[in-house]
């Protein structure tokens, strides 16, 4: 078994779970096992491993980022029928410990799962920029869904850097990348008519220049009629 | 050979019924109220300084004790001193106390239902005394009597302070029974009614599964067994008991006071609300491939602390064992090392532009003008 290996942690926390009464307590419990229940079937089950927490449940699922941000979504939707759960995410690296058929995980990869679920207010969820890192790799430009929501310490005083999911951010950074490479191109257009110009020098008129655009003058007879 | 003592103040002495480390207890009759009384004498220490602490912290518990009138509480009648024999006179209590009752059930614990009741009975007790601001600091089943009939009474507030007066006990002195002390206690720190919900809970969890609680060899080890070391859920030990046992133990085993049971009142409700469940029905049975359903109640469920008997939720399986996680073990051990450990990578410009539509959009419009202006520029 290798020592250790990278994946993304998805850590589901009940709200406040250890100061409520016990039958809540179990009836909370209840929901988010049946929450988890749905949103770990949708996963193949050589994906993710679940792991109980005394609060709550995470979800470790491997090389499948856009997975586990979808798991997380899924989950958090459960917080409308009144389940407290803040989601907290994180791509890390864990070990396998114990022994054969009783082995439990631990590492880096949950520890900060856990803390920014801590930090995670219900309802929300929160990624680590390790998680984000990880989705752009898995797929380049999901990682624009989750935008920048400031930092915050940890209880061992690391700083992390939050995202949280914007759901129009991907349309709009496509608006804007849209917008860039038309002004970008009408840019280079300009920069390939300056140059021609500055070539031609005084004997070259705008008109000669501009009959060297393709489809130019079909253009302009067009617009003139 | 000692002489038999015949008589303690006014009460005339019928036999002896027990004798502990502070004292000897003895079945006495009260002539002026012709009454039986159960009667608890100190025996006192050599040295006058031990001697006046013992004394002081018996007069201390007579009169904390002589405050509480409650039918889950040994009621105490008198207190007083005579012929140098500090002595208090209780109610006598007929039947046997929860330690012999557990020796009896030989490491089984007793039946669910059992439990619970004396342990609600129990916290029902200690709530009036919590609410007189007096905390037991030595809950244990050697203080909890049990009469035929099922009642349970809570006895010997000998470690009972007032709440006010908890500097007393700022000395670092340890007052109570090491395999029944909370965190708190243990570590030697001012205590309140918090503490005696940590030593309920232990004694509920050894009721339950007949097991003992931060057991060890000596007194240090069980004190730091107190502090550092997690119980196993009841239901683990015991599948058959309800899992909403598991997270009223729980509750009341926090090491952390403020994360506990603030009020024994939710502790008794809680318990009021597993014996009903336990008693309102059966506990769903096992398929037989050993899973179990998982049901929740139709009910709104934004609605808080329903009614135990209301939730069915009857798994007692950990998350770890509804999810084989196998496959991704399997999976896990399988795999390349290296690439199993790799971080994520840094996305490049190519893989950006195949992978990424965006980005493939801006690229595509700077390329038009790009080849359009080197078209005008040098064609």
């Amino acid at each position: 078994m290798p020592s250790a290996f990278a994946a993304s942690v998805v850590f589901l926390r009940i709200q406040d779970f250890a100061r409520r009464p016990a039958s809540e307590q179990a009836r909370l419990r209840a929901q988010l096992e049946a929450v988890v229940a749905v949103i770990a079937a949708e996963l193949a089950a050589e994906r993710r491993i679940v792991l109980d927490a005394s609060d709550g449940a995470a979800v470790v699922v491997l090389r499948d980022p856009r997975g586990a941000l979808r798991l997380a979504e899924r989950a958090l939707a459960a917080s409308s029928a009144g389940l407290p759960l803040c989601a907290g995410l994180n791509h890390g690296t864990l070990q396998t410990v114990g022994r054969k058929n009783n082995e439990g995980l631990t590492g880096d990869g949950i520890a900060v799962a856990a803390s920014i679920a801590q930090f995670t207010a219900p309802g929300r969820l929160f990624a680590s920029r390790g998680f984000r890192d990880a989705l752009a790799d898995a797929a380049p430009g999901r990682e624009a869904a989750l935008v920048s929501a400031g930092s915050f310490n940890d209880p061992s005083l690391r700083a992390h850097e939050l995202y949280k999911p914007d759901g129009n951010a991907v349309r709009r950074r496509g608006r804007r990348h849209a917008l860039l490479g038309i002004v970008l191109g009408i840019a280079l257009l300009g920069g390939g008519i300056a140059y021609r110009l500055s070539v031609e020098g005084q004997e070259a008129s705008v008109d000669a220049v501009l009959g060297k655009v393709p489809y130019w003058r079909e253009l302009v007879r067009k617009v003139s009629r | 050979m000692a002489k038999k003592t015949t008589k303690i103040g006014r009460y005339k002495i019928l036999g002896e019924l027990g004798r502990g480390a502070m004292g000897i207890v003895y079945k006495a009759e009260d002539p002026n109220l012709d009454r039986i009384v159960a009667l608890k004498t100190i025996v006192l220490e050599a040295d006058a300084e031990g001697r006046k602490e013992y004394e002081k912290r018996f007069f201390l518990e007579a009169k904390a004790a002589g405050k509480l009138n409650h039918p889950n509480i040994v009621t105490v009648y008198d207190f007083g001193e005579a012929e140098g024999v500090a002595y208090l006179a209780m109610e006598l209590v007929e039947g046997t106390d929860l330690r012999e009752r557990l020796k009896e059930a030989k490491g089984e614990g007793l039946p669910a239902s059992d439990a619970l009741d004396i342990a609600q009975q129990v916290a029902e007790g200690l709530g009036y005394a919590h609410e007189r601001g007096i905390v037991h600091r030595d809950i244990k089943p050697g203080n909890i009597m049990l009469q035929r009939r099922g009642q349970a009474k809570i006895m010997d507030f000998g470690l009972a302070r007032m709440r006010v007066a908890d500097h007393k006990t700022s000395t670092g002195m340890v007052l109570g029974t090491p395999k029944y002390m909370s965190p708190e206690q243990v570590a030697g720190q001012p205590v309140d009614q918090r503490s005696d919900i940590f030593s309920l809970g232990i004694v509920l969890h050894e009721m339950l599964t007949g097991t003992r609680l931060f057991a060890g060899e000596d007194a240090p080890q069980i004190m730091h067994n107190v502090v550092h070391v997690e119980h196993e859920p009841p239901t683990r030990i015991k599948p058959e008991l309800p899992p909403m046992l598991d997270f009223v133990v729980a509750r009341a085993l926090k090491k952390d006071p403020a994360v506990r049971y603030q009020d024994v009142f939710e502790l008794s409700a809680d318990l009021a609300n597993c014996l009903a469940e336990l008693r309102g029905k059966a506990p769903a049975a096992p398929a037989p491939d050993g899973t179990r359903t998982i049901k929740i109640a139709s009910a709104d469920r934004a609605a808080p602390a329903p009614a135990a008997r209301e939730i069915a939720a009857d798994s007692t399986l950990p998350f770890s064992r509804q999810f084989d996680p196998s496959a991704a073990l399997e999976r896990i051990a399988r795999g390349n090392p290296k690439r199993l450990a790799r971080g994520p990578r840094a996305v490049g410009l190519l893989r950006r532009i195949v992978l990424d539509s965006s980005a493939r959009r801006l690229f595509f419009f700077a390329l038009l003008g790009a080849l359009a202006g080197g078209w005008i520029a040098f064609v």
